[in-house]
C-alpha cells in the first residue's frame, strides 16, 4: 500500500511541473483561441538554457566569468536568470508573428489555423537551433541541490521535487488570482470572451496580448528552469514529451479552465507513474492518449471546461 | 400540379426570448414574381432561412408544391426544386466563376458516376458547357475562368445568383438580389429575372428597391417585426394602412428613412 | 543516375505521397495532425503482412494493397467521432490518435516492439518514384472531380455548400480516409525500401513536418502539395550543400532552423501558400494570352 501511495507521491511531483506548461497552455487556448506550441519550445529552451549556464554550455570564457561572481554552484541563479530574459524576449518575438495575424480575409477552418502554424514553424526553429548548438544528445548537469529528501512515514520526498510542486501551485494560485480580482484579469477575462467587443470597452487589446504571452512563456520558463534542476538531464526533444502530457492535462481539465488545467496536470502526471508502475513504461502513452482520444470524442470539454472554445477557430 | 407554389402556414421561430417571425402565413403562387418587403429587422432573411432548413422552425408548416417539406434537412432541400441566394455574397471565394456556378449543379449530378466525372480534365462536357451559357446568359460571359475573390462586387451578385438559377429550381429565392448595384446592372438583372419566370419558375424576392419590385413583381408580401401584414397586388400595397404606419411610421408623413418607399409610388 | 540523387528523389517522393495524404484532408477543411499514425499502421501493416519469417509472407502485390486498405477502413471508422469535433479539438484528436497508434504499436511484441520490425521484401527506388507520380496523377484526377469540387466548397463555406445539396459530412469522412490510405501507402513504401521501421521513424515531428510543408505548398491546388514536398526535401539540402561550400557549418546545421522561420514568414506575408488559385489563373491567362497574340 505504502509503494502505491509512494507512487501517487511522484505522481504528484511530476504533475507539479506539467501544470504550470498546462496552465500557459489553457491561458493562451482560453484567452487567444488556438493551441501554442511554442510553450513546450520556452520550456525547452528555458531548461537548455539553465542547463548551459550551469555546465558551461555558453563557452569557457562565459563560464569563467559566472563561476569567478557567483561561485560554481550557484550558477544556477544566473541559469535561471538567463532563462527568464530569454523567453521574456522570445515571448514578444512570437507574438508579434501569431496573434496578430489572426484575422484573414476568408476565415475558412484552415485559415484560422494561421497561428497555430506560425506556433509550430517557431517550435522547430527553436528545437533546431539548439540542436545546432549542442546536438541532440542528452545533456547532463550535477543537480546544486543535490538528493536531499525527507519522509514522512515511509514515503519519501525529494527535497528539489518538493520545492518545486509548491512553487508550481503557488504561482498558478497567484495566476488565477490576478485572473479573477484584479483589473487586468477582468481585462484578460474580457478579451476571451469576446475580443471585438473588449476593444470597444476601451480595453487595450493591442497592449495586453503581449502580457498574456508573457505570462504563458514565464510559466513554461519557470517549469523548464526547475525541470533542469530536478531532473538534470535534458535534451533538444524534452519539450515535446512535455508537451504531450501537459496537453493532456489540459484537455482533461477544459480548455481554457486555469482550475482545470492544474487540476489535469497532477492527475496525469499521477497517471503516467501508476501506469508506468503497473502497466510498464510502454503502456503510458496508450493510457493516457487513449483517454484523452475518447474524451475528445465524447466529452470534449473535459471535465469542467468552457464550449465556447474551438468552434471551427484555431 | 398544384398552383401554389410555396406555401408557409402559422410558422413562427424565436431566437432566445426574441419572437423573429410569429404565426406567419402565405402563398407563393405558381410562375408569379412575389416580392417580401419590410422594415428592416422584420424578419425576412429569417423567412428565407426556415425555407431552406438553416434553421428549423418552432412551430407551423412549409409546403414547396404541395410537399411538405418542413421537416427535411437542408442539404435535400434543393433536390426538391428550392434555390436561393444570400443577402452577403456566399461564394466560395477560392473556387473560379465556372466552378462557383457548376456548385449549382450539385444537386442534379449526386450519382456516384457524376461526382468521380472528371470535370476539370474534359475543357467540354455538358455540365461546363451548361454553366458557360448560364453566365453568358446573365451577361457574364467574360469571367467564367477567373477566381471570384478577385471579381467586383456587382460581378460576384450576379454569379451567386446565376448559381441558385442552375439547379433548375421550382422555386427560387433571391435576398436583396439588386443591392449593391448601379443602374445599368440593376436593368440587366431585371431582364434575366424576367427571362427566368418566363420559363415557368417561381420567384419570391426580398428588396428594398421598390423600383425594381414594382417592374418585377406581381404579388407582395409585407412583414413588419415578424408579423404578416400584407399580402395581396403591389398597386394596393401602398394604400394599406399597415404597411404604411410600418413604414412610414403613425405621426410622419415624410420620413427620409422611407423615400425608398413613397419615392416611386405613384398611386398616392 | 548517382547513389545520393536516388536517395533524394526516393525521399522526395515518399514526401510527396504523405504530402497529399495530408493535403487531401486540409483541402476540404480539415487539418490533420496525426499523419504519422496512419503511416506508421501502413508500413508496420504492410511489413507484417508481406515477411516472411515473423509475417503471413504475402506477396508484396498483396501485401501492400491489403494494408492500405486495413489502414483505410481505420481511417474511415475513426474519422466519424473524429470529424464531429472541430477547430482546435479535431486538430487535437487527431494528434491523439497519431500518440494511441504509437503507443500500440510498442506494445505490440509480434511487430518487435520499441525495437522496431525489419523489413525483408525490398523495393527498388524507380518503384517509389513511379507510385509518387501515380498518387500525384490520381490526386490532380480527384481535384478535378465534382467530388473535388465538392471538397472546395466544403473548405471555403461548408453552410453554403450543404445548401446547395453537398452532404458535408461525408465529403470530410472520404476526404479524411483517402488521404490515410495514402499516408498508409507512403509508409508501406518507406518500410519497403529502407527495409526497417520503428515508431522513431513516425513520431510527432514527422506529422507537423508534413502538415506544415502542405500548407507551405499551398492547399487550394493540386500542385501544391507537390511544391511543399519539394521545398522541403530540396530546400535543406541546398542550404546544406551551399554551407559546405561557403565552409559555414552554421548554414547547414541551421538548415530547418531556416525551414521553421520561413513557415514563420509565410504565415504573416503569405498565408494561402505558395501556390494559390489567382497564380495559376494569371499565369495560364498570360500563356494563352501571349499564343493568341503570337498567331
Amino acid at each position: 500500500m505504502s509503494i502505491l501511495i509512494q507512487q501517487i507521491v511522484n505522481g504528484l511531483m511530476l504533475g507539479g511541473l506539467y501544470v504550470m506548461v498546462a496552465v500557459a497552455f489553457t491561458l493562451i487556448v482560453g484567452m487567444l483561441n488556438f493551441l501554442n506550441f511554442t510553450i513546450p519550445a520556452l520550456f525547452m529552451v528555458a531548461a537548455v538554457t539553465t542547463w548551459a549556464t550551469m555546465a558551461g554550455g555558453f563557452g569557457a570564457d562565459v563560464d569563467g566569468v559566472l563561476v569567478a561572481l557567483l561561485g560554481a554552484d550557484n550558477r544556477w541563479i544566473a541559469g535561471a536568470l538567463f532563462a527568464i530574459i530569454v523567453v521574456t524576449l522570445a515571448s514578444l518575438v512570437i507574438e508579434r508573428f501569431t496573434y496578430r495575424y489572426t484575422k484573414t480575409k476568408y476565415g475558412d477552418s484552415t485559415e484560422h489555423a494561421l497561428p497555430l502554424v506560425s506556433s509550430l514553424g517557431f517550435l522547430i526553429a527553436f528545437e533546431h537551433l539548439v540542436i545546432s548548438i549542442w546536438g541532440s544528445d542528452v545533456m547532463t548537469v550535477a543537480s546544486p541541490f543535490g538528493n536531499a529528501s525527507f519522509y514522512i512515514g515511509s514515503i519519501q520526498f525529494s527535497v528539489p521535487q518538493t520545492i518545486s510542486l509548491i512553487l508550481s501551485l503557488i504561482i498558478v494560485f497567484l495566476l488565477s488570482f490576478l485572473l479573477q480580482k484584479t483589473k487586468l484579469g477582468r481585462a484578460l477575462r474580457a478579451i476571451a470572451e469576446r475580443p471585438d467587443t473588449a476593444l470597444l470597452m476601451g480595453i487595450d487589446v493591442g497592449k495586453i496580448v503581449p502580457i498574456v504571452y508573457i505570462i504563458a512563456g514565464l510559466l513554461s520558463a519557470t517549469a523548464g528552469i526547475l525541470f533542469t534542476l530536478n531532473y538534470t538531464t535534458v535534451d533538444a526533444y524534452v519539450g515535446d514529451r512535455v508537451a504531450s502530457i501537459a496537453i493532456a492535462g489540459m484537455v482533461l481539465g477544459g480548455l481554457g479552465n486555469v482550475w482545470g488545467a492544474i487540476f489535469g496536470g497532477l492527475l496525469i502526471g499521477m497517471l503516467e507513474v501508476l501506469s508506468i508502475y503497473f502497466l510498464g513504461a510502454s503502456a503510458v502513452k496508450i493510457s493516457i492518449w487513449g483517454l484523452l482520444l475518447l474524451l475528445l470524442i465524447i466529452r470534449p470539454t473535459g471535465l469542467f471546461g468552457h464550449t465556447s472554445i474551438g468552434k471551427g477557430k484555431f | 400540379m398544384s398552383n401554389i407554389a410555396l406555401s408557409l402556414s402559422g410558422v413562427s421561430k424565436s431566437f432566445g426570448g426574441l419572437v423573429v417571425t410569429d404565426d406567419v402565413s402565405f402563398d407563393v403562387p405558381t410562375g408569379s414574381k412575389t416580392a417580401l418587403i419590410g422594415p428592416n429587422g422584420a424578419g425576412k432573411t429569417t423567412v428565407f432561412n426556415l425555407l431552406t432548413g438553416v434553421y428549423p422552425v418552432d412551430s407551423g408548416s412549409v409546403k414547396l408544391n404541395g410537399k411538405e417539406i418542413t421537416h427535411i434537412p437542408a442539404q435535400d432541400r434543393i433536390s426538391n426544386g428550392l434555390s436561393r441566394s444570400f443577402q452577403n455574397i456566399r461564394l466560395m471565394p477560392h473556387l473560379s466563376a465556372l466552378e462557383n456556378v457548376m456548385l449549382g449543379q450539385h444537386c442534379r449530378a449526386r450519382s456516384l458516376r457524376h461526382q468521380l466525372f472528371p470535370l476539370g480534365l474534359l475543357p467540354e462536357n455538358r455540365w461546363t458547357s451548361q454553366a458557360r451559357r448560364a453566365l453568358h446568359d446573365a451577361g457574364l460571359e467574360e469571367y467564367p475562368g477567373q477566381i471570384v475573390a478577385d471579381l467586383p462586387y456587382g460581378i460576384q451578385k450576379r454569379i451567386e445568383i446565376v448559381r441558385a438559377i442552375v439547379s433548375e429550381p421550382s422555386v427560387l429565392l433571391l435576398d436583396e438580389p439588386a443591392a449593391g448595384l448601379n443602374e445599368a446592372e440593376t436593368e440587366d438583372l431585371l431582364a434575366l429575372l424576367q427571362r427566368v419566370g418566363s420559363k415557368g419558375i417561381t420567384i419570391l424576392v426580398v428588396e428594398h428597391d421598390m423600383h425594381f419590385v414594382r417592374n418585377l413583381c406581381d404579388n407582395v408580401v409585407v412583414l413588419n417585426f415578424g408579423v404578416k401584414i400584407f399580402e395581396g397586388s403591389p398597386d394596393n400595397v401602398s394604400l394599406d394602412p399597415d404597411v404604411r404606419e410600418a413604414f412610414l411610421g403613425s405621426d410622419e408623413d415624410d420620413e427620409a428613412g422611407s423615400s425608398d418607399f413613397e419615392g416611386d409610388s405613384n398611386v398616392t | 543516375m548517382s547513389g545520393e540523387l536516388e536517395g533524394l528523389l526516393v525521399i522526395l517522393s515518399i514526401n510527396t505521397i504523405y504530402a497529399y495524404g495530408v493535403f487531401l484532408a486540409a483541402s476540404s477543411g480539415q487539418l490533420n495532425l496525426g499523419a504519422a499514425g496512419f503511416v506508421t499502421l501502413g508500413a508496420y501493416a504492410s511489413g507484417y503482412l508481406t515477411n516472411g519469417f515473423d509475417g503471413l509472407g504475402l506477396s508484396i502485390v498483396l501485401g501492400i494493397p491489403i494494408a492500405v486498405l486495413f489502414v483505410g477502413t481505420i481511417a474511415f471508422l475513426i474519422s466519424f467521432p473524429i470529424l464531429r469535433t472541430r477547430g482546435v479539438y479535431m486538430v487535437l484528436a487527431t494528434f491523439a490518435f497519431a500518440e494511441v497508434v504509437a503507443g500500440v504499436v510498442i506494445n505490440a511484441e509480434f511487430l518487435g516492439g520499441a525495437a522496431g520490425m525489419p523489413v525483408e521484401v525490398f523495393i527498388p527506388f524507380y518503384v517509389v518514384i513511379i507510385s509518387a507520380v501515380a498518387v500525384a496523377v490520381l490526386c490532380f484526377y480527384f481535384m478535378s472531380t465534382r467530388f473535388g469540387l465538392a471538397m472546395r466548397s466544403v473548405h471555403d463555406d461548408e453552410s453554403v455548400a450543404i445548401l446547395f445539396g453537398v452532404n458535408a459530412r461525408m465529403v470530410r469522412v472520404w476526404a479524411f480516409t483517402l488521404g490515410g490510405a495514402l499516408l498508409a501507402f507512403g509508409g508501406a513504401l518507406y518500410g519497403h525500401h529502407y527495409s526497417y521501421v520503428e515508431t522513431q521513424n513516425f513520431n510527432m515531428l514527422l506529422s507537423i513536418y508534413i502538415l506544415l510543408y502542405v500548407l507551405l505548398g499551398g492547399t487550394q491546388t493540386a500542385l501544391g502539395p507537390f511544391i511543399g514536398a519539394l521545398f522541403f526535401t530540396f530546400v535543406p539540402e541546398l542550404l546544406k550543400a551551399f554551407g559546405s561550400a561557403v565552409g559555414q557549418r552554421w548554414i547547414e546545421d541551421g538548415r530547418l532552423v531556416a525551414f521553421g522561420l520561413i513557415i514563420v514568414l509565410m504565415m504573416v506575408f503569405r498565408p494561402e501558400g505558395i501556390v494559390t488559385r489567382t497564380m495559376l489563373t494569371k499565369m495560364f491567362t498570360r500563356k494563352s494570352r501571349a499564343l493568341e497574340a503570337g498567331e
